[in-house]
């Protein structure tokens, strides 16, 4: 069986958790738990005929207390650059973390995902916004956490690029 | 002024001449290019790879190959697979003699741990379950719900490793991991990501090195000690409090790991399968130890071990026995006469014992009874024969002639010896059934005695003493004859009785005597009138088997009934002689 190491970067409540959550469990819970250090879970998966164990990395959220530690991110393999489309500062964030991430762990495939699809009508950014994160992501994606729109494919995307590498 | 520049020669348009000099001043200045550009082109138009170039680069290309990603190793597998195969089935042997130095250490070092944790097990459980503290901890699984093993495990262990993970160092992902007996893992790929991220974050906190790194962790009962490696990171989880011995353990695991997987551990892109081999030194690793090990084997044990001896004891004294008795049986029915074995079958209940058995012989029976054995136990199959030991003659002439108490019976071989008295008749009756009996041929008679010949002898004696006296010149009897008569004739009864008995037949000569005195021809007359008389006054009874011969004695006469050691008596009176006739007698003498 292969295992694979993916951290899940972004600011704070930008539904890093929520993301796992609903990937791992099916599950969404409206109730918001801030992520003290990094939580770690679990999800196999089949991809192409290939046994994988994607080993999740919920890092807590960055913001002006706390700051993600790098050590954290050494040897993941690849990671899920999470935007909340609602809070456009949430972007600043997400560039920092993404420097930090290419610093850390060199020019690994990341999936750059906007979440919180299901307030569209409250969102903040526009594709323009990120067009600097997107051009060297694998996939981008607007999800939501909420109804689970494109959670599946986004990790089932971006773990089929870690098997390519 | 630039001179013009002259045109490119053509070699096309050159005269003959002018051609011929042109090759030769080619040949002239580029003769060494032209023979390595000819040597070049002959070695690629006939190229050949040879081994040797192949050789040099080979490994270092598969080398080079494997790097680059694994689709090489892929394409080897089958290949390699094929060929293992192969060899196994053409020289089993080779393939034998190369892993039996890894798998035999491998597999005593596993016995070994499983024996050990079986009797330590065992001897706990037996001390703990039969005394105090193991009835209050009985006590306590049943009040707090845990099973009693699980409570004997946490007052008597001391330590005990009840996982070890092997978990990559700069991934934090799982490479193998190994549980104690009875403990289940889970969710053991998140616990090894937890703590490398703990690592991770105390080492940052504190401002460490990445070499340095957590040592162990105290949840509770539970103790967590990690040993950083370069490549990986070995964790294992402790219950109790572990001696500070076990850090070696883990560091030569962990170390022999490294010498093992250095480079898997350095490449290492997720593919956790390839440290499947690393299994056997985690596995050293799950020690455990429990109190009072030094003590020893447990008093219960010793008292079951000794339990278990004295049963063994009695059992095999009991089988002793019983196969002594069972000897003693055989032996006393081989002994007894008219009792044959031909076979016996000792397996299963009853046994079975196969023979012979003379009808005369003792009943089997008697002998299980004798030795308390039933006949649920023993059965015997015994056809009958006859025994023709002098013994069971012996017995059989008993029970066929059926002597009386004076008869003793003896003899060898196939001779009957009878010996002391007995009736005439039984004689006779043996004479003929005695040569019938089984094992008899002959009868020896010469020391049996006729008691009835013996009775007629007696009275024919008698009779013979008997004298009638008679007065002078006197043919009558006198008066005080009278009751000597009477004697006389009682004494001729019992003769004449013995005489029947013995089928024979006598004459009684009465012979009359006279005294010298007168003329012979009175004295004769006188002796036929005195031996006439008598012979009326005996027959008044009747008489079955002897007759009355009245004669007066004379020389005639003599020599028929006296023999030479009875002289004729002389005077005036009767005498009796007794005369058997031959042709009876000696007719049922045959």
């Amino acid at each position: 069986m292969i295992q694979k190491k993916v951290c899940m970067l972004g600011g704070f409540s930008v539904g890093k958790t929520s993301l796992v959550k609903r990937f791992v469990t099916g599950q969404f819970s409206d109730k918001y738990h801030t992520t003290i250090g990094v939580k770690i879970d679990q999800k196999s998966m089949c991809v192409n005929d290939t046994e994988l164990l994607l080993v999740l990395w919920d890092v807590y959220g960055e913001d002006d207390f706390q700051k993600v530690r790098a050590s954290y991110l050494q040897g993941s393999a690849g990671y899920l650059l999470v935007i909340d489309g609602t809070r456009k500062e949430t972007l600043e964030v997400a560039r920092q973390l993404h420097a930090m991430a290419m610093q850390s762990m060199g020019p690994v495939p990341y999936a750059l995902v906007i979440n919180k699809h299901d307030l569209r009508e409250s969102w903040q950014v526009d594709p323009e916004m990120y067009e600097d994160l997107a051009s060297n992501a694998c996939l981008v994606l607007q999800s939501s956490a909420k109804t689970g729109e494109c959670v599946e494919l986004a990790f089932a995307e971006l773990a089929k690029q870690l098997l390519k590498v | 002024m630039a001179s013009p520049s002259r045109p490119p020669l053509d070699p096309a348009r050159l005269s003959v001449k002018e051609a011929k000099g042109f090759s030769h001043l080619r040949q002239l200045l580029l003769a060494p290019e032209q023979t390595e550009l000819e040597r070049l082109k002959n070695r690629l138009d006939h190229y050949i790879l040879e081994p040797s170039d192949v050789g040099r680069v080979l490994p270092d290309a598969i080398r080079l190959r494997a790097q680059q990603d694994s689709r090489l190793l892929s394409s080897m597998i089958p290949i390699t697979q094929e060929a293992l195969s192969l060899s196994i089935k053409q020289s089993p042997q080779l393939i034998s003699d190369s892993i039996a130095p890894i798998l035999g250490p491998a597999i005593r070092k596993a016995i070994t741990r499983a024996m050990r944790g079986m009797v330590q097990s065992l001897n706990q459980t037996l001390e703990y379950s039969m005394s105090w503290k193991g009835l209050q901890w009985r006590w306590e699984a049943f009040r707090t719900g845990k099973s009693f093993a699980e409570v004997l495990l946490l007052h008597t262990l001391r330590f005990r490793v009840e996982q070890v993970f092997l978990i990559h160092k700069k991934t934090g992902i799982l490479l193998n991991h190994v549980v104690a007996d009875g403990i289940s893992g889970q969710g053991e790929e998140v616990i090894s990501g937890m703590l490398t991220a703990i690592q991770d974050f105390v080492r940052d906190s504190f401002g460490q090195k990445q070499e340095d790194g957590l040592e162990s962790l105290r949840i509770g009962d539970l103790t967590v000690w990690i040993d950083q490696g370069s490549g990986a990171i070995l964790a294992g989880v402790i219950r109790g409090d572990p001696p500070m011995e076990l850090r070696d353990v883990f560091q030569e695991a962990l170390e022999t790991i490294h010498a093992q997987f250095s480079e898997l551990l350095q490449s290492f892109h997720g593919d956790t399968t390839v440290f499947q081999e690393a299994r056997l030194p985690l596995e050293d690793c799950l020690q455990a130890q429990f109190e009072k090990k030094s003590k020893g084997i447990s008093w219960v044990v010793w008292v079951l071990l000794g339990a278990l001896i004295v049963g063994i004891g009695l059992w095999a004294y009991q089988a002793y026995s019983e196969q002594q008795r069972w000897r003693q049986l055989l032996e006393r029915v081989e002994q007894e006469p008219g009792l044959v074995i031909t076979g016996v079958q000792e397996e299963g209940v009853p046994a079975i014992v196969n023979g012979l058995r003379d009808p005369l012989a003792i009943n089997p029976e008697q002998i299980l009874s004798d030795l308390d054995y039933s006949s649920q136990q023993v059965v015997f199959r015994l056809k009958p024969f006859m025994d023709l030991t002098p013994e069971f003659v012996r017995a059989r002439a008993m029970i066929q002639l059926r002597p009386p108490s004076t008869v003793v019976l003896g003899g060898e071989g196939r001779t009957l010896t009878l010996s002391g008295e007995a009736s005439h008749a039984w004689i006779e009756q043996t004479r003929l059934l005695g040569p019938i009996i089984p094992g008899v041929s002959h009868i020896e008679m010469k020391q049996l005695v006729d008691t009835d010949v013996k009775q007629f002898e007696t009275v024919k004696a008698s009779l013979e003493r008997k004298i009638l006296a008679f007065g002078v010149g006197e043919s009558d009897l006198r008066e005080d004859q009278e009751s000597v008569l009477m004697d006389i004739a009682r004494t001729i009864q019992a003769l004449d009785h013995s005489a029947w008995t013995l089928h024979m037949t006598a004459r009684i000569h009465i012979l009359g005597f006279s005294s010298p005195d007168g003329t012979n021809e009175v004295n004769a007359n006188l002796r036929g009138r005195r031996a006439q008389t008598v012979q009326r006054e005996l027959e008044t009874g009747p008489l079955q088997a002897v007759s009355l011969m009245a004669e007066g004695s004379s020389p005639e006469v003599s020599p028929a009934v006296f023999s030479q050691d009875s002289p004729v008596p002389q005077g005036r009176h009767v005498v009796f002689r007794v005369v058997e006739t031959p042709s009876r007698l000696s007719q049922n003498r045959q």
